[in-house]
């Protein structure tokens, strides 16, 4: 039998979170000070933490095979919720992705996308492991990943429509994906391109070709420059706790959330730094050792796509700090500043401590 | 079938991925922040900092009663930062909140234009098309519509939105205040201050002053050593270039924090403050210098001639009074900046403007240099002052080879053989009053051969050197001329052709090649009428500081004594006087009815191909005269030239009249008024 013991939650993982989460409200309160208007944005992460704390409790206590029984109408409701943001969505940065929920706090249906979309392909795959070898079944993991990511993409939210898709290679790659399929994916995708480009508008395409090439847009290219230069002008030990000249006369934009890694950079130089990404390194590898001792295909599929997340969204946004990779305004998970991304992260690490207290060891 | 086994590898392997990329962002980190980290400090810095250079306010020029000349003038424009104009993600909503402040804007600035209209400006172009040229009125108020805010708002935006657009420009005082209080409401909109160079006089003291610009490509360099910072206007002529050194301040500079928008955030290090230029009172009379303007600008035909000029020196001490070039331009338009379609009309008009004809144009001076013959064969006991010769209105010098052959015998004539007349015998007063040619004729090259030998071209040319003509005087302006004295080598050199005796007759009455300018032609006369002590010709009398502390006062350079006895001297002098005063005399109309004026005239003939000879063959002549006053104790010379003018005593002769009566009547009036020149004050020792 399996027995849920609160003996196995882990307690590492959650104590790295924990100091990541407030390592960023610390550089938060560095990279808006001065500000009047972001003046309350370092209270409000911590009271995003509070929440984001409160909702990993809630999802752990629930046993995650439960969830096998109710992914469809979350998957129905999630679809509808990104459906309705083109109606009822206020618009804000641009993006027609923001919808009132009980009133309380806004909710991104994207990132609500990324949870039901690694509920229900996990859940797919981790039932469909004996045909996953067979074509019908990546084209049925297929046709439960298209219609997210191509609500998301309308929306329009690149970056997150970007990492559902990766998400989804990750689950499929972890749930047995095999090289032929991989290969044909891949060839399939390649051969789209043209199709796919031929059926977007203008703005859609000419925001892609700003995404693979930032130079393009002098205002992208102005931010990854003054980032380089705050990065570089860090050194071992930075300029101190709010001396860093870039991010304090806002040479550096968007600081408290696109930017954040290199206010980290320059104001605690390297050391900061390497404690942050070895910080988060030990968030992912608790994550891949939850997945690898995890009772079922279901629990390590759905520990393996948070953990993608995680991994995908930290290595574009340091690489994007660092002039790697281009710029997406994708948050560095934990420690940028906003309230949904962390919302749904800590969902994830709830399903992740919630599948850590279902071990293989306890399946009789 | 997918195995236990097989995800537990593929999860090995996102695990090692996972690190791989840990270590690749470790990696790019450690490569910037250690290998390549000086540069990207340099760029911090170089990002943060700036070096704010101000200018020290450029020296005000007064004349010797302190009336300003040159002077600084607040502009004022009305710009816009992009950066800090209101905005909204919603693009229509951006441009409605922009629109709004542009239109704001533009409604309070028309207000405020209805209800402060730009005051006239201070001098207003006398309607003389011929003589003065560029137009000094104020640029009116510039005012772009919303719509071209807009482009240039978006143009800017793409590039640094930090840096301010211009969108009004020249705006009064009162407008630019009231956008000043508008401001609140008007997030983005800025006002600039300019100080720029203002000279109230215009054209009257336009070449006196010169005009400033921005420093001119080639000579930056030079400039920026000196602490000049590159945006810096400097001296392009006149005294606005001589004395830059003097006028320029010590510009002021300090580093400065910025933020990304440029905005300062605090000074670094010490800051070191702008010195104001230090000022320059003039010899310069305003007054005369107006009167004498006006005088030649009526004194002159300008259908005849496309230039004059009239110079008026205190011979006691070299002060130039007043020194007037036509035709004028209006160094104002020079202020704003000038394009360069406007300085080539300007430049190339008749009678060249921007040339200062006074300093830097040669003429040949004609009957004005027979001051020179007269007192050289004085001194040289050629004549003495009761000597007769004989003056039959035309002579003939024999043909150095066939002296007997009288055919090939050249005659040389006087004017009033021209006239049908002749002097006869006459002394050298007479000769100087009448202006006889023949009896210089005589007196300079000798006649007839083998009798009276004359000065002789060498001794001539001393003189003439002496009396300061062929050099260039000193004054403190740029662009001065040498002038020529012409003598035998000179012509072998220049010309490869022999000096001939005809050579020394035309160079007695100030022909052939004798060339000078009006200012060197009044240093002779001062020389003339101060016993022979020349002083150099000088502008500037006092340098002052900004709170008007004497700084320096430029005493009298003697700068020569004429080697010629005073009782010589005095006898030229008296020619002079009975030039004016005698009933023969050729410049009778210079008299004054209460100050005893000397003078000479002048008739110079010249070659101009675009000039034709007149009806009977002559060639076109330029009028001078050449005076000083009061005969006992000269104070004043005026030397007066007239540009193809004709007859020195029909047209250079009134016009010295007037300009000697203004002089006289503004020293009587200051004297009944017991008003010192502001030079006097500073000396302590008022004259």
């Amino acid at each position: 039998m399996i027995r849920r013991q609160w003996r196995q939650f882990d307690w590492i993982l959650l104590l790295a979170v924990l100091i990541v989460s407030l390592y960023g409200v610390v550089m938060i309160q560095s990279a808006v000070q001065g500000d009047p208007q972001l003046a309350t944005y370092p209270h409000r992460q911590l009271g995003f933490i509070l929440v984001g704390l409160v909702l990993m409790f809630i999802v752990a206590a629930f046993d995650y095979r439960s969830l096998g029984s109710i992914y469809v109408p979350l998957y129905v409701i999630v679809i509808a919720l990104l459906a309705m943001t083109g109606i009822l969505g206020k618009s804000l940065f641009g993006a027609q992705s923001w919808i009132e929920v009980f009133g309380l706090f806004p909710i991104q249906p994207s990132e609500l996308a990324k949870i039901a979309m690694t509920i229900a392909l996990g859940r797919y795959l981790a039932t469909h492991q004996e045909t996953i070898g067979q074509l019908g079944t990546l084209v049925g993991g297929l046709v439960i990943m298209a219609p997210l990511v191509v609500l998301v993409f309308m929306e329009p939210d690149l970056g997150t429509a970007i990492v559902l898709a990766v998400e989804g290679g990750i689950i499929f790659l972890v749930a047995g994906l095999t090289l032929r399929h991989i290969l044909s994916v891949g060839v399939v995708g390649a051969l789209s391109v043209p199709l796919l480009w031929s059926l977007m508008r203008a703005h859609q395409r000419n925001r892609i070709l700003i995404f693979l090439d930032p130079t393009a847009d002098p205002d992208s290219f102005f931010n990854v420059q003054q980032a380089l230069v705050s990065v570089g002008s860090g050194g071992w030990l930075g300029k101190g706790y709010g001396q860093g000249t870039q991010s304090q006369l806002h040479f550096l934009r968007v600081r408290h959330t696109d930017f954040i890694f290199s206010v980290v950079a320059e104001e605690m130089g390297f050391v900061g730094a390497v404690l942050l990404l070895l910080l988060l390194l030990v968030v992912m590898m608790r994550l891949w050792r939850i997945a690898a001792q995890a009772p079922d295909a279901f629990g390590q599929l759905l520990v393996a796509g948070g953990a993608g997340i995680i991994l995908f969204q930290t290595a574009v946004n340091v690489g994007m700090n660092m002039g790697l990779l281009p710029v997406t305004g994708l948050p560095l998970p934990f420690f940028s500043y906003g309230g949904n991304a962390y919302f749904s992260l800590m969902i994830f690490l709830g399903l992740a401590q919630s599948v850590a207290m279902t071990k293989r060891s306890q399946v009789l | 079938m997918v195995t236990r086994p097989q995800r537990d590898t593929r999860i090995i392997l996102f695990r090692l991925a996972t690190v791989a990329v840990f270590v690749i962002l470790i990696a790019r980190l450690a490569m910037l922040q250690f290998f390549t980290s000086e540069n990207y400090q340099e760029q911090a810095i170089f990002n943060r900092t700036r070096v704010v250079k101000t200018e020290g306010i450029r020296g005000v020029i007064y004349d010797r009663d302190g009336r300003i000349l040159a002077a600084n003038k607040a502009r004022y424009d009305v710009v816009i930062i992009p950066a800090e104009l209101p905005d909204d993600p919603d693009y229509q909503r951006s441009q409605e909140l922009r629109y709004q402040v542009y239109n704001d804007l533009i409604a309070l600035i028309t207000d405020g234009l209805r209800r402060y209209p730009p005051v006239s400006p201070t001098t207003t172009p006398a309607d003389n098309p011929d003589f003065i040229f560029g137009s000094n009125i104020d640029p009116a108020p510039t005012l772009l519509t919303a719509d071209e805010m807009d482009v240039r708002v978006t143009q800017r935006e793409a590039g640094s939105a930090f840096k301010p657009i211009v969108v009004a420009q020249n705006l009064p005082r009162s407008v630019a205040w009231l956008v000043d209080e508008g401001r609140f409401r008007l997030p983005g909109v800025n006002i600039q201050l300019y100080a720029e160079r203002n000279y109230p006089a215009g054209y009257v003291m336009s070449h006196i002053l010169g005009y400033t610009g921005p420093i001119p490509e080639q000579t930056i360099n030079s400039y920026v050593e000196q602490g000049y910072s590159r945006e810096a206007w400097v001296g392009w002529s006149g005294l606005e270039f001589s004395a830059e050194k003097t006028l320029h301040g010590q510009s002021g500079s300090k580093v400065i924090e910025v933020d990304v928008n440029g905005r300062e955030k605090r000074v670094i290090g010490k800051e070191t403050a702008a010195q104001p230029g230090h000022n320059l009172i003039l010899t310069i009379d305003l007054e005369l210098q107006q009167t004498m303007f006006e005088a030649l600008i009526e004194g002159v035909n300008p259908l005849r001639s496309h230039s004059a000029v009239a110079v008026a020196l205190d011979p006691r001490n070299g002060h130039v009074l007043a020194m007037v070039s036509l035709p004028a331009y209006d160094n104002n338009i020079f202020a704003n900046g000038i394009t360069g379609q406007e300085y080539q009309q300007v430049a190339n008009a008749p009678g060249k403007p921007l040339i200062y004809h006074a300093i830097s144009s040669i003429y040949p001076p004609g009957s004005s240099f027979k001051m020179v013959p007269a007192a050289g064969g004085l001194q040289e006991k050629v004549i003495t002052a009761r000597t007769l010769l004989n003056a039959p209105g035309i002579i003939y010098l024999p043909n150095r080879n066939f002296p007997d052959n009288f055919d090939l015998a050249q005659p040389f004539v006087c004017w009033i053989y021209k006239l049908g007349g002749k002097h006869g015998d006459i002394n050298v007063r007479q000769a100087i009053a009448e202006s006889c040619d023949i009896f210089f004729y005589k007196l300079g090259g000798g006649w007839p051969p083998g009798e009276f030998e004359g000065l002789g071209v060498e001794t001539l040319a001393y003189y003439a050197q002496q009396f300061g003509l062929g050099a260039p005087t000193g004054i403190d302006l740029p662009g001065e001329s040498a002038g020529l004295v012409p003598d035998p080598k000179w012509k072998r050199l220049a010309k490869g052709e022999r000096w001939v005796t005809g050579d020394t007759y035309n160079m007695s009455i100030g022909q052939g090649d004798v060339l000078a300018t009006p200012l060197q032609i009044a240093l002779m006369t001062s020389a003339i009428a101060n016993d022979g002590l020349v002083f150099q010709p000088q502008l500037v009398a006092a340098v002052t500081d900004a709170e008007s502390h004497l700084l320096q006062k430029n005493e009298p350079k003697l700068i020569r004594e004429i080697p010629v006895d005073p009782q010589n001297l005095a006898t030229v002098r008296e020619g002079m006087w009975m030039a004016v005063n005698w009933e023969y005399g050729t410049a009778t109309n210079a008299a004054l009815p209460d100050v005893e004026v000397a003078g000479k005239t002048g008739t110079a003939e010249f070659f101009d191909p675009e000039i034709p000879r007149d009806g009977r063959g002559n060639l076109p002549s330029h009028a001078w005269f050449t005076s000083f006053a009061p005969y006992q104790d000269p104070e004043i010379v005026v030397t007066v030239f007239v540009y193809n003018g004709g007859e020195g005593s029909a047209v250079a002769v009134p016009i010295a009249q007037r300009i000697l009566r203004s002089y006289f009547d503004i020293k009587a009036r200051d004297a009944a008024a017991g008003s010192r020149p502001v030079l006097d004050q500073l000396s302590g020792d008022g004259s």
